[in-house]
């Protein structure tokens, strides 16, 4: 069986290459996809203690995420769509209106 | 793809580099025993499926019941998908959102 | 019966003055006649008041006690002794005479603004008479500032015209000036002594007694000497006294105040608002007497002042502005008697004084009036006989100014120059002020006759002169009233008759101020001998002969004076010799420049009051705006965190978590 920490690693890791693109990217889709890398270590996370701990709850927890992230990017593709129609951009350094 | 300079991504490159080290020492300073596996006979998805619809006396593995998570989350994903068609709507002359519309001062005209 | 007594009297001219502020529009004289019975009232309780104390009865009581703190206790109280309830009936009797002779020339030559004219009068009357009663330092402190300002409102009476106002301002700021010293030096009695008071066992003068003896310790500033700090506070009281009193250098306001209207010249700056300081003195007397150093500066300061004021009048053409130097005069007079250990002579010469400066500022209204307020001696002349009344009342008040025998200033003035004499022989510096004081003698009446001759004898120079417009009886009864007192007033202290013909008891005054009939311990004129540091010597024969030698010398001094006075006024046509002066009348007729110097003086200060204020705006305002525009100027850069970019956010919010971690792990042993 697979140590619990390389899977742990594992998610770190799918996190922080997810973070570096929503902190870095300045298309808003990429944004988007950047954001569901972040869930989906989340998920890892969560199924890699689901074996530890020899309980499902984590593995279901899982398909709800995955299912609201299914969500969250079919609102978030509508945002893009109003941001694009205001700013005339999808670059998300474009809109800087709420700023000293 | 639209991409800024080097230096425009040191910064969060480093607080990345910097977090990812923080999650690692942590993982690997916590002590973890053996890992409690499944039952090596049991169907995963199948249990997945009972723990689902709160059948957990035919669950050969443990969980809690997620009926209510299950049913909410069918109803977050109608109203998502709502919210989506309604933001992506025109108005009949072609203005946009009439709700996002009036947030903002002109109307959106610009 | 005095705790009744004693409020009334001060309380009911303060009743008048309320009704002349409230009602005085509708009454008929304007409030003129509340003010008449308000301080004919005070007077009646005066000589009650007075006809206890001869009784054998006196007062010292706390009447209120306002702030009770834990180191000293601040009161109201009454102290009623000889000399107090004699200023009683001085004070309340010109007050009521003033008031009857306003009705003539206030409401007879159809004045407006009479209500406040007479609220001015009896919050006035009520300020001083509270002064007199007044038992410890602070509050006479208190009532000494009210009478100031009654000064000021009266004296810019007028106040449309552009003269008055200045002129109260500049009364009002010069006695000020003084009273600053005056207050520093209450605020050091209290340091010192912990009390106020006047008298009784725990006075202030008693315990500075008993602190020079040695048998109690009192605070002094560092390690200064008792002797020493006491004359310091002395000498800061005085300050009040000098500027009050208008001793020089702080006498230039009382010709200025001549702008107010004739009867309020009488009350307030003859009779009694002036006598205040020189009052003060004598109430503290028993404190002053241990100090032989203030008691030297005060006889010096009186003595010059006397001869100052004296060659300041000799030239003045305005019939006001005579009288006016000449009290300033003879209150140097009095400041010299105090100094020289003649408390009795002070106080003798300040009855005498107030009776005939009353009468000669109230024969000068009349006068006024009937030159309709033509106030230049030059178009005046041959009064005589169109006003008889007055011209006879005056004459008796400028024999009485003038010290001619057996007129009241005479007495009185002479009494004064043999104090000084007695004690001077031993020490020069009030031998000094004793010759000054001589010299005046006949300028005093060169002056004085000169104004009678000048007003009054001679042919008519101007229209007016010829024909001027009479005076009434409520002019013409004060100055009746006064003229007799200036001729009798005299005779209750004739202390050269007594020693010279060995008639013991004729000398009223001085067994009424010694306590004989009754009054308080500590306060009378022989414990103030006592402890007083001078010592008497005498000339050839002893003291009678001294008596006589100096009555002689001061009497023909002054009768010099009036003849020349005579020789040179007393013709139908008088020419203005006063030119034969030359140079010398210029700089006597500008006050020898003291006026400039004092304004000069003042815009200096205001150059150091510039410099204070740029300590204040720019150090002091600038370290507090300086606080605010670091906070407003960080806040400014700061601000600038928010971009409006959602990627810089999430930037900030990872390195915060990340930074919590840290912390959190290191704090928690996570990594260890």
């Amino acid at each position: 069986m697979v140590p619990v920490e390389w899977y742990l690693l594992l998610a770190a890791g799918l996190f922080c290459i997810g973070l570096f693109g929503v902190l870095t990217r300045r298309d808003a889709l990429y944004f988007l996809m950047s954001v569901e890398l972040m869930m989906n270590a989340a998920n890892v996370n969560f199924v890699a203690f689901a074996l530890y701990y020899g309980d499902l709850t984590g593995q279901v927890f899982a398909l709800f995420v995955i299912a609201l992230a299914a969500a969250e990017v079919a609102v978030g593709i509508g945002i893009i769509l109003v941001l694009y129609r205001n700013f005339g951009d999808i670059d998300v350094t474009v809109p800087a209106e709420m700023r000293w | 793809m639209s991409n800024d300079g080097a230096s425009g991504r040191l910064l969060p490159a480093l607080a990345v580099t910097g977090l990812f080290a923080v999650l690692a020492a942590t993982a690997l300073s916590a002590g973890f025993g053996e890992a409690t596996g499944f039952p090596a006979d049991a169907s995963v998805v199948h249990n997945v499926g009972y723990a689902l619809f709160n059948l957990e006396e035919v669950a050969s593995i443990p969980s809690e019941g997620f009926l209510a998570a299950f049913l909410i989350v069918a109803v977050a994903l109608d109203v998502a998908v709502d919210g989506a068609i309604y933001l992506a709507r025109r108005e009949d002359d072609g203005s946009v959102v009439a709700a996002i519309g009036e947030a903002l001062t002109d109307g959106g005209e610009r | 019966m005095f705790d009744v007594y004693v409020p009334t009297v001060v309380l009911l001219p303060f009743v008048s003055f309320l009704v002349a502020l409230g009602a005085g529009q509708y009454l008929p004289k304007r409030g003129a006649l509340s003010g008449i019975a308000a301080t004919g009232g005070s007077l009646l309780l005066s000589l009650l008041i007075a006809a206890s104390v001869a009784g054998g009865q006196a007062y010292n009581e706390t009447l209120y006690v306002w702030a009770a703190g834990e180191q000293f206790t601040l009161t109201f109280g009454a102290l009623i002794d000889p000399l107090s309830a004699l200023m009683l009936v001085i004070v309340s009797l010109v007050a009521l005479l003033v008031h009857v002779f306003s009705l003539g020339y206030m409401n007879d030559e159809g004045e407006v603004g009479l209500p406040r004219y007479y609220a001015g009068l009896g919050l006035f009357t009520a300020s001083m008479l509270g002064f007199v009663v007044a038992d410890n330092l602070l509050m006479a402190f208190m009532f000494f500032e009210l009478v100031g300002l009654c000064s000021y409102l009266l004296i810019g009476f007028h106040f449309r015209e552009p003269g008055p106002p200045s002129a109260a301002k500049k009364a009002f700021l010069v006695t000020r000036f003084g009273d600053y010293f005056f207050l520093v030096g209450v605020v050091a009695v209290f340091a010192t002594f912990g009390t106020a008071a006047f008298a009784g066992e725990g006075s202030f003068p008693a315990l500075a007694e008993a602190a020079l003896a040695g048998s109690t310790t009192v605070w002094t500033p560092g390690d200064l000497e008792v002797q020493t700090w006491f004359t310091v506070v002395g000498l800061l009281v005085l300050g009040g006294v000098v500027g009050k009193s208008a001793q020089f250098p702080l006498h230039t306001w009382l010709p200025d105040a001549m702008e107010g209207p004739t009867p309020v010249s009488a009350l307030i700056h003859a009779a009694t608002m002036v006598a205040a300081g020189v009052y003060l003195v004598a109430r503290m007397y028993g404190f002053y007497a241990l100090t032989p150093t203030t008691l030297a500066v005060i006889a010096f300061v009186g003595g010059f002042t006397a001869l100052f004021a004296a060659t300041m009048g000799v030239v003045k053409d305005e019939l006001k502005q005579v009288l006016a130097y000449s009290t300033i005069s003879q209150y140097g007079y009095m400041m010299l008697a105090l100094g020289a250990g003649g408390y009795v002579a002070a106080v003798f010469h300040l009855t005498t004084h107030a009776f005939f400066k009353a009468l000669l500022f109230l024969g000068a209204g009349s006068v006024i009036i009937a030159m309709h307020h033509n106030e230049n001696m030059w178009d005046m002349g041959g009064l005589r006989s169109r006003l008889p009344v007055t011209y006879y009342t005056f004459l008796a008040g400028s024999l009485a100014l003038a010290g001619i025998f057996p007129f009241a200033g005479f007495w009185s003035k002479d009494e004064v120059l043999y104090e000084a004499l007695v004690h001077g022989l031993n020490d020069p510096l009030l031998l000094g002020g004793y010759v000054m004081g001589l010299l005046a003698v006949p300028v005093t009446a060169f002056y004085t006759f000169r104004m009678v001759f000048l007003t009054f004898h001679g042919e008519p120079r101007s229209e007016t002169a010829r024909s001027p417009e009479s005076v009434r009886w409520n002019v013409k009864g004060p100055l009746s009233v006064l003229g007799t007192l200036a001729v009798v007033t005299g005779f209750i202290n004739m202390v050269p008759v007594q020693k010279v013909l060995g008639l013991e008891g004729i000398d009223y005054l001085h067994r009424w101020l010694d306590n004989e009939w009754g009054g308080i311990a500590g306060l009378s004129s022989h414990h103030y001998a006592e402890v007083g540091p001078y010592s008497s010597a005498y000339l050839v024969g002893g003291e009678a002969g001294t008596v006589l030698v100096g009555a002689a010398v001061s009497l023909g001094l002054a009768l010099t004076g009036l003849g020349v006075a005579w020789r040179l006024y007393d013709v139908p046509t008088p020419t203005e010799h006063t030119a034969a002066l030359g140079g010398i009348k210029a700089v006597l007729y500008n006050n020898y420049y003291l006026d400039e110097l004092q304004v000069w003086l003042a815009y200096r200060i205001e150059d150091i009051a510039g410099g204070a204020d740029t300590v204040d705006q720019g150090i002091i305002d600038g370290v507090v705006n300086g606080v605010s525009s670091v906070s407003l100027a960080g806040g400014s850069r700061v601000r600038r965190i928010q971009t409006g970019l959602v990627s810089e956010y999430a930037a900030m919010l990872t390195l915060g978590l990340l930074a919590l971690l840290v912390v959190l792990g290191l704090n928690g042993g996570w990594f260890l």
